[in-house]
């Protein structure tokens, strides 16, 4: 039988991981501890500084990525994958937004030398903190090992999930130098590919691995 | 589109048999092309470039960040637009209050579907909007409500009740139904059986979307992530309202299309719309939820079959009834008995229609389906007269490509450790192995118009408004035009993905590589016989005694290293083109599937532990490049056969698994070893495709080695532990 609905949608994502990370940044992140964190770092501009209590708007930060003080609008609500690909000019576009929920790693960014989920992580949760992209890692004329391995091995196709692969790896290799190839499995398990690269994938990580070994 | 062709080719042509894809899908046809003298590729073993392990020429660029993708453009001004979509499988748009939305500071346009349009699936977008940011944008959509009458709907396929609201498609038969029974009376063994696959999903990575830059003006820049560069120009200039010659399709890079990506789609004609309105670039990138629900898929099937062989392993009589699933709009399946031959055969296909968006192209549109059947219905015949299923199928096989290949599959997977009884052996992890054979057409044709200009300076670029999907286009161009002139890969500059250069196909139906490898190849030769025009009267020699050696050309026994004879050439340097040579491509792949598996008997819970897949397709243009494709192959037939499958709650009508935490694909965890295999025994020195037929037998294969370890016959994918668990309790 017709029915009648009045449809007002929902947060597309549902309760995603992303979806709840995002209402939590849009409501309450802003506290004044996370405030407190960044208004006391020197790495905040003036204006910014000047923001002693709660924000819900755009605001004005600068993060550290690929060794660069970058500056940066955000709101709270802004994730690290949302302010370095949509918000930083000119932007760093490595990183790609896949799943939006936690979910495929195409995102992964280095955070401290550890691999996380750039669409998980709130931006303004990250000042102070040194962030790496797979632009941070080498450039096209000066591969880093394990970028080099990654073209030696083939192990990208359409190439989407190449930069998070590419970064999870280096956290990875970062923690356990010397993998087997069930640690790289392990290693890589957040990350993944719709071409069918896993395999090249896993060859690349354990050359660069050997690479490093043998050249320190 | 095939066309009608004249009694006879006129003069100057002559005819050929090829496929063409139209959507993705391939269909054969005859065609009349230039009658020029055909060319070769020579030996395939005596290449120096092409048959080798080629890293892709875009390496460094993807594994940097380098790489620019749709969704990585942004433009000065750009606004991102987002769909408001219907959470009902079935209704009627009665009203639509925006005005909450329009107040919002930074939302520029929306616009909405008229009032008292149907929606005829969960997801189908009823408002376009944009704004300065994403954030913004979907605010907006949160803030617009939509009053829908809901109707009646239907997501559950079911062949026992007639079609539903849009109407199945009638059967189709082939073959003789009724000698078809009448054998069917009279064989040893007969199987009954019903086989069903659920609607899956392309999952590109990169989601299907454009950025339409249009900032008024007679003149558009359209960005696509897209299959076919020129498929893109047409659309986009109707919705924008321009001349189609006075729009730019870019396609740089592209995050997977599968089948996905032909001509704009939803996103691309908002896209347009949107910056038609504002005057100013949209982005319009569909959510991974948009994604799954409203960029189309791989159609279900349910298959029943009948079939009959004799004890001496004769394959006699198959009788095939399928139904394809293809949501609210239209598909084929691959048509049995596939791969094999039947005494007698009858098939019939019909379509039952639901409340799911359209299923469109998805990589060997509806053939892993008939595959996955077809191998599941072989096995289960092989095994009740008691013969190998390895040897029942070389025995019924159409094609002697396909009893090598499973002799060299057998070979690499160790058949000879399998046991030959079901769910055999103690002890609760037992292993199984299974295998099946699948074949493609592929194939050239005359559309690509590949440029070559050669410098004074030595450099050389090749160029084509193809696209590289992530199959390595880019990557053989440069090889071919190396190779014929005596340089290395880095010495050869390629330019692809924008429309304004030379025509291509779109990639569908694996018709890429044999479509324009030609094309580059001829190219190639062009320059190699101007530059030897121009460098014969420099060296003293006649033009044909001009050789082109690795970085040199020597005429008269007088070397002149590349560069030096380049500085011959006029200032303009040179430029020529090539089009597609019928000779340097060919038809038909052949590939053999090999799986092994291990099943936890208390749990159900499969281990994949080896694959092997065995693949011909004349000339590789670059194996390791090719190796990745057959890798790619079977691991999407390992997600068919076991993860993947599209889940709808049957009383709301919505799809339950619209993201990558509940679509399960497989990941790092499930990989098996996997054993990819070019078969050098095709010595055919031609160009074939191989996209598709490395994804179609693996799925049978997985589903014939679980039930080799675990004696339990799952018929509908995917194979999932629960499936398992209830099939033991059935065998009890």
């Amino acid at each position: 039988m017709p029915s009648t609905s009045k449809h007002q949608p929902k947060p597309q994502s549902g309760v995603s991981r992303r979806g709840f990370l995002k209402g939590v940044g849009a409501a309450a992140v802003v506290t004044d501890g996370i405030l407190a964190r960044a208004t006391h770092a020197a790495d905040m501009p003036p204006d910014a500084a000047a923001l002693g209590k709660p924000i819900s708007g755009p605001v004005e930060v600068a993060l550290t990525i690929n060794g660069q003080k970058r500056t940066v609008t955000i709101e709270p609500r802004t994730t690290l994958l949302s302010a370095i690909r949509d918000r930083l000019d000119p932007p760093l576009t490595g990183p790609k937004l896949v799943c939006d929920a936690g979910t495929c790693g195409a995102c992964t960014v280095l955070l401290e030398g550890k691999a996380v989920y750039g669409c998980s992580v709130l931006a303004i949760d990250v000042i102070g903190k040194q962030i790496t992209t797979v632009e941070g890692l080498g450039t096209p004329d000066h591969l880093s090992p394990v970028q080099a391995a990654f073209v030696q091995k083939d192990a990208m196709m359409c190439g989407f999930c190449t930069s998070g692969f590419v970064t999870a790896v280096t956290g990875f290799l970062n923690e356990n130098p010397t993998p087997t190839l069930e640690e790289v499995r392990e290693g890589c398990k957040g990350n993944f590919c719709r071409c069918g690269t896993f395999p090249h994938v896993f060859q690349a990580a354990l050359t660069a691995a050997a690479h490093v070994k043998d050249n320190g | 589109m095939p066309t009608t062709l004249p009694a006879t080719p006129p003069p100057g042509k002559k005819r050929i048999k090829t496929q063409q894809v139209v959507n993705g899908v391939p269909v054969d046809v005859e065609i009349d092309v230039d009658d020029v003298p055909d060319l070769s590729w020579g030996d395939n073993k005596k290449h120096r470039l092409l048959n080798t392990y080629l890293p892709r020429a875009d390496g460094p660029a993807k594994t940097t960040g380098t790489a620019i993708y749709t969704a990585d453009v942004r433009l000065p001004g750009m606004l991102i637009g987002r769909f408001v979509c219907s959470p009902h499988a079935h209704a009627t748009v009665r009203s639509i209050d925006t005005a909450t939305a329009e107040k919002m500071p930074g939302v520029k346009a929306i616009i909405p579907v008229a009032l008292g349009r149907q929606v005829h699936f969960e997801g189908e977008p009823v408002v376009a909007l944009a704004a300065i940011t994403q954030e913004i944008a979907e605010d907006a959509v949160k803030a617009i409500i939509v009053d829908y009458e809901v109707l009646t709907h239907n997501v559950i396929a079911d062949p026992s009740k007639p079609a539903p609201q849009r109407g199945g498609r009638q059967a189709r038969g082939r073959g003789d139904e009724t000698a078809t029974n009448a054998a069917l009376e009279k064989c040893d063994a007969v199987v009954e059986a019903e086989y069903r696959t659920k609607i899956v999903h392309h999952c590109c990575l990169e989601t299907h979307g454009m950025v339409a830059d249009y900032r008024g003006g007679a003149t558009a820049d359209v960005y696509s992530s897209t299959q076919g560069t020129h498929s893109i120009p047409g659309d986009a200039a109707r919705t924008l309202g321009l001349n189609e010659t006075d729009v730019t399709a870019i396609v740089q890079n592209m995050g997977g299309g599968f089948g996905s990506k032909f001509g704009i789609g939803i996103a691309g004609q908002w896209a347009c719309r949107l910056s038609k309105q504002l005057k100013a670039p949209v982005k319009m990138m569909l959510t991974r939820r948009d994604e799954f629900l409203a960029a189309g898929n791989g159609p279900g099937s349910i298959q029943q079959f009948k079939a009959g062989a004799n004890k001496d392993g004769t394959l006699v009589a198959v009788h095939a009834v399928q139904y394809a699933l293809p949501g609210i709009g239209g598909s084929g399946l691959g048509s049995q008995p596939y791969q094999y031959k039947a005494k007698t055969f009858y098939n019939t296909l019909n379509t039952l229609n639901t409340n799911e968006d359209s299923s469109v192209a998805m990589r060997a549109p509806g053939f892993p389906q008939a595959s996955f059947a077809m191998e599941s219905l072989m096995d289960e015949l092989a095994y009740k007269i008691g013969m190998d299923p390895l040897e029942f199928r070389k025995k019924n096989a159409t094609n002697d490509a396909h009893r090598r290949q499973l002799d060299r599959g057998a070979k690499a997977i160790g058949w000879e450790r399998r046991n030959p009884t079901p769910g055999g052996g103690t002890g609760v992890l037992r292993r199984g192995m299974g295998c099946g054979i699948g074949a493609w057409g592929g194939g050239g044709h005359a559309q690509c118009v590949v440029t070559l200009a050669i410098g004074r300076d030595g450099s050389v670029t090749v160029s084509c408004g193809s696209q590289d999907l992530g199959t390595g286009t880019r990557t053989y161009m440069k090889a071919i035009v190396a190779e014929e002139l005596g340089l290395e890969m880095r010495d050869v500059l390629e330019k692809i993905g924008n429309s304004k250069l030379g025509d291509a196909n779109a990639s569908g139906g694996s018709t890429t590589a044999a479509s324009l490898a030609p094309a580059v190849k001829v190219a190639a030769v062009n320059a190699r016989k101007e530059m030897a025009k121009r460098i014969a009267a420099l060296l003293g020699c006649k033009p044909e005694q001009v050789v082109f050696d690795i970085g040199k050309v020597i005429g008269d026994g007088k070397p002149l290293d590349w560069k030096q004879a380049c500085a011959a050439l006029p200032a303009a340097g040179l430029s020529v083109t090539g089009e597609w040579n019928a000779g340097l491509s060919g038809n038909g792949a052949h590939g053999a599937s090999f799986a092994e598996v291990e099943v936890d008997m208390e749990t159900g819970y499969i281990r994949p532990i080896k694959m092997v897949h065995v693949q011909d397709g004349g000339l590789p243009l670059n194996r390791l490049a090719m190796e990745s494709q057959i890798n790619g192959g079977m691991i999407q037939s390992l997600g068919m056969a076991l993860y993947e499958g599209r889940v709808m709650d049957a009383k709301l009508g919505i799809m339950l698994n619209p993201g990558f935490g509940d679509y399960k694909l497989a990941g790092c965890l499930e990989i098996p070893e996997l054993v990819p295999i070019i078969d050098d025994d095709d010595t055919r020195n031609v160009v074939i495709g191989i996209a598709e037929p490395a994804n179609i037998p693996g799925v049978g294969a997985v589903a014939n080695a679980v039930y080799n370890a675990c004696g339990v016959r799952v018929r509908e994918l995917p194979i999932t532990p629960d499936k398992i668990l209830n099939g033991m309790i059935r065998n009890v």
